[in-house]
């Protein structure tokens, strides 16, 4: 599988994740879509990805907001590309589009067959087993505005992703406590880093942290 | 409360909000065209609350300064309730000797005015006009004279009811609905809503400044413009022969289009050039109008007596305005003794109001009335037909999304490009159901079957990423609505060459605009891709789903505050403003008000394809 989790941050500090991205592309003028985690001016989001990722000659572009219907043609162009990319935003609402859609299956095959899936923030969170990072820490957390229960996600990988972390104590005692009771390991991410995953190898991009029972780790 | 403004020297520079004593019923209208108005004393109408205040209005109006909060305090609150907070002294009261406090009365009076309406059995405008209403006065601003009037202040002599049953009614009789001189909060939301959303997307509106609501549901509605002349201002006095007063309309009406610098020309050899340069204006006007209401799917019911539209082409009285989802051609409107026109019907007549304006030149030139046959082929129609088939062409470029420096591109290199394209649209835009025509709420309707904007959003990024057209089943599949059953979607031989025609003729333009840029195909595709996605947005209002917005919040009402509304409405216009141009940036709103707005945009997307 050929995944990117961007935790955020602004363009300049996301080159390397960029970088790495076009690498696991390796092809020439490919087609990327853009998946907003809702359709309300997302016209805008997808203006400035598109304005991004031109700057790496990519010129075919799709935009598929899930919570408004779409036809089959379209869904069908979505999932013949090369590249796939979740955004940020609201992961309750956003989760609960892309089940209501049924596109969860479709991008799991997607990626399995061989697609770059990659997300950032919510879009990244969406790619592990479930989505209860969104809900963490209480300070800092997503509105869970759809009040959905299922939190199972894409579970493409064997970790837990959490975005835009701040490396202090707060944070630290949260997710410490966190890893203590569950078995999955926590790659906390500040803007500007994130995590490759080409196959089986992992790579970090960026300081990196990770939770794991009870215990807190740097990575890079 | 209770105090009424006794005169605009007493107050200036007393009070915080000076500017609005300068709306107190004086307005040049009254001096300038005396057969045009009734006048009527006025109190002040105890009990109201403001429900909404347009703050960004009342900036560009110079009512409060530029860097006032969107917010409410006791004097802002005070001055629009003095200002705006009145109901007249009709007949009904003057015969019944209806006593009224001398403190409660305004020093100056407020006009009602004349124009012609259908409705009226004198079919001449001798007896129509603001039925309701009052204008409260005008206010210059930033190089701009902007009219104020409001809807709910009493019954004048000038409804339809007063005229067909020979009576004055008391303001508020329960036994007439639409004469009794009062108006309903649901209207101005209604207005509110649907005007700034137009408003928004460039169309010339009237618009809400204010709300004030009473008990049971009642109101008086606040609105302005830069000119609230319609063009049934000037037919009732044409059709009454009335020289003198038509030529003051057309006299004032000119010197405010010149006021407000909405005129290149401003001075003429004499009459002649002067008021045939009106009719030009209007022609101009009018053809442009109604090719966007066409386009953009606007039903304004455009009638003989011009009352439904501003001079400007702005949409005025929301009661009957509606925007279709998709291009259904055959609804008319069942307002009881008749049906209203079509949307198709709307060209014709803009186009006689056009015609009229001729007559209305010629006849304030020559001292003559002629009839107004006599001109059906005047050089200024001719103009009319070519400038609308042009707007239509311009409007289709637009729509597709190409950039403005595209579009001229196309226009003025590539017309007949634009021409073969509208062709093969307008095929599939103007395609109906076998469903025939069949009832509905409010009217009569046989149903589009097929969604454009779809495939304007769609079709350049699915070219852009596979390069190839469509085949007939897929072009379907997306171009299909929701009213298409399955025996309007078979792809018989004709469809399958449209089909065909449809995406080689967008894609000569494309290739026009590559040959004449140094812009490549895949470039262009995807600027048209980025452009279509806001211009032919998913969920673009309707007129159903405003009717449903106002009622949802309606309910939400009691628990929301006028600066809440204002938000509410300024957050749900801007999420529909389809300019591509325009920058939106997604604001931080809190959880509470973020379900409302998610409740409206599910109304909008449920209802997207209505009426």
């Amino acid at each position: 599988m050929k995944l990117v989790f961007y935790s955020g941050g602004m363009a300049k500090e996301n080159q390397n994740l960029d970088r790495a991205f076009i690498e696991l592309l390796g092809k020439k003028n490919p087609v990327v879509t853009f998946i907003p985690s809702s359709s309300y001016l997302s016209e805008e989001e997808f203006r400035a990805f598109v304005k991004h990722y031109s700057k790496f000659k990519i010129s075919r572009f799709i935009h598929f907001p899930v919570d408004i219907p779409f036809d089959k043609i379209l869904l069908q162009e979505v999932m013949r590309s090369d590249a796939i990319h979740l955004a940020g935003g609201n992961t309750f609402y956003f989760l609960n589009s892309l089940r209501k859609a049924k596109l969860l299956p479709q991008l799991k095959t997607f990626a399995k067959r061989g697609g770059v899936l990659t997300g950032l923030s919510a879009g990244a969170i969406m790619m592990t087993e479930n989505i209860e990072m969104a809900g963490y820490p209480e300070f800092d957390r997503d509105e869970n505005t759809v009040n959905i229960s299922n939190l199972s996600a894409l579970n493409l990988v064997d970790h837990l992703f959490f975005p835009h972390f701040k490396n202090s104590k707060r944070y630290d005692t949260v997710f410490k406590k966190y890893s203590k009771i569950h078995q999955k390991v926590i790659y906390a991410c500040p803007d500007g880093a994130g995590i490759v995953v080409n196959g089986e190898e992992l790579r970090f991009i960026g300081k990196c942290y990770a939770f794991s029972g009870g215990h807190k780790f740097s990575i890079n | 409360m209770g105090q009424v403004k006794k005169s605009q020297t007493d107050e200036i520079g007393k009070r915080i909000y000076s500017s609005f004593a300068r709306i107190n019923g004086e307005h040049s209208f009254k001096t300038q065209v005396p057969g045009g108005r009734l006048e009527y004393q006025a109190r002040h109408k105890k009990g109201g609350k403001v429900a909404f205040f347009n703050f960004d209005l009342a900036k560009e109006m110079g009512l409060i300064s530029k860097t006032h909060a969107s917010e409410l305090n006791p004097d802002l609150e005070r001055e629009i309730l003095e200002t705006f907070s009145l109901v007249i002294i009709n007949e009904y009261d003057l015969m019944n000797q209806v006593k009224i406090p001398k403190e409660d009365t305004y020093p100056h009076t407020f006009m009602a005015t004349r124009y012609l309406q259908l409705q009226h059995p004198d079919k001449c405008g001798r007896t129509s006009g603001d039925g309701r209403s009052i204008w409260n006065g005008s206010i210059r601003h930033a190089g701009v004279t902007w009219d104020v009037s409001s809807c709910g202040t009493g019954a004048t002599k000038l409804s339809p009811a007063c005229n067909i049953n020979k009576k004055f009614y008391q303001t508020g009789d329960p036994s007439i609905s639409y004469g009794c001189g009062l108006s309903e909060v649901g209207e101005g939301l209604e207005t509110l809503f649907f005007s700034e959303v137009l408003g928004k997307n460039g169309f010339k509106t009237e618009r809400v400044l204010a709300i004030i609501e009473f008990e049971k549901g009642l109101s008086i509605n606040v609105r302005a413009n830069p000119n609230l002349m319609r063009p049934s201002h000037f037919f009732g006095h044409l059709k009454q022969g009335n020289l003198l007063t038509l030529k003051q309309v057309c006299d004032y009406f000119i010197q405010r289009q010149i006021e407000n610098k909405k005129w290149t020309q401003t001075s003429f050899k004499n009459d002649k050039e002067k008021y045939f340069y009106l009719a030009r204006q209007v022609a101009t006007t009018f053809a442009d109008v109604s090719a966007k209401f066409e386009d953009e799917y606007i039903f304004c019911w455009l009638d003989w007596d011009g009352d439904n539209i501003l001079m400007d082409g702005g949409i005025i009285d929301y009661g009957s305005i509606r925007q279709f989802g998709l291009f259904h051609a055959e609804y008319r409107y069942d307002d009881v003794q008749r049906y209203s026109t079509t949307i198709l019907e709307q060209r014709q007549k803009a186009r006689y109001i056009a015609q009229c304006f001729i007559q209305i030149a010629d006849y304030l030139t020559t001292g003559k009335k002629k009839s107004i046959s006599q001109f059906r082929k005047h050089e200024i129609l001719k103009y009319f037909d070519r400038r609308f088939i042009e707007s239509k062409d311009r409007n289709l470029v637009q729509k597709i999304g190409f950039k403005k420096q595209h579009q001229d591109l196309l226009f003025n290199n590539h017309r007949h490009l634009i021409t073969k394209f509208r062709k093969t649209f307008s095929y599939f835009e103007r395609a109906q159901s076998k469903r025939g025509i069949y009832k509905v709420a409010d009217g009569i309707n046989r149903d589009a079957i097929f969604c454009m904007r779809d495939i304007l959003r769609e079709f350049p990024q699915i070219y852009l990423t596979r390069q190839s057209l469509l085949t007939p089943h897929e072009f379907t599949e997306i171009i299909k609505s929701s009213y298409a059953k399955k025996a309007d979607l078979k792809i018989t031989e004709l469809r399958k060459k449209q089909i065909n025609r449809y995406q080689k003729a967008y894609l000569e333009m494309v290739k026009a605009v590559e040959k004449d840029t140094h812009m490549s195909m895949s470039q262009i595709f995807l600027e048209l891709t980025m452009r279509s996605s806001v211009i032919n947005k998913y969920d673009r209002v309707t007129g159903d789903s405003i009717t449903y917005i106002v009622q949802k919040v309606q309910k939400l009402r009691p628990k929301l505050s006028a600066e809440e509304l204002f938000a509410l409405a300024k957050e749900f216009s801007s999420y529909q403003n389809l300019n591509p141009d325009n920058k939106k940036v997604p604001r931080e709103i809190s959880p509470r008000y973020k379900n409302i707005m998610q409740n409206l945009y599910s109304i909008v997307r449920e209802c997207r394809e209505g009426l």
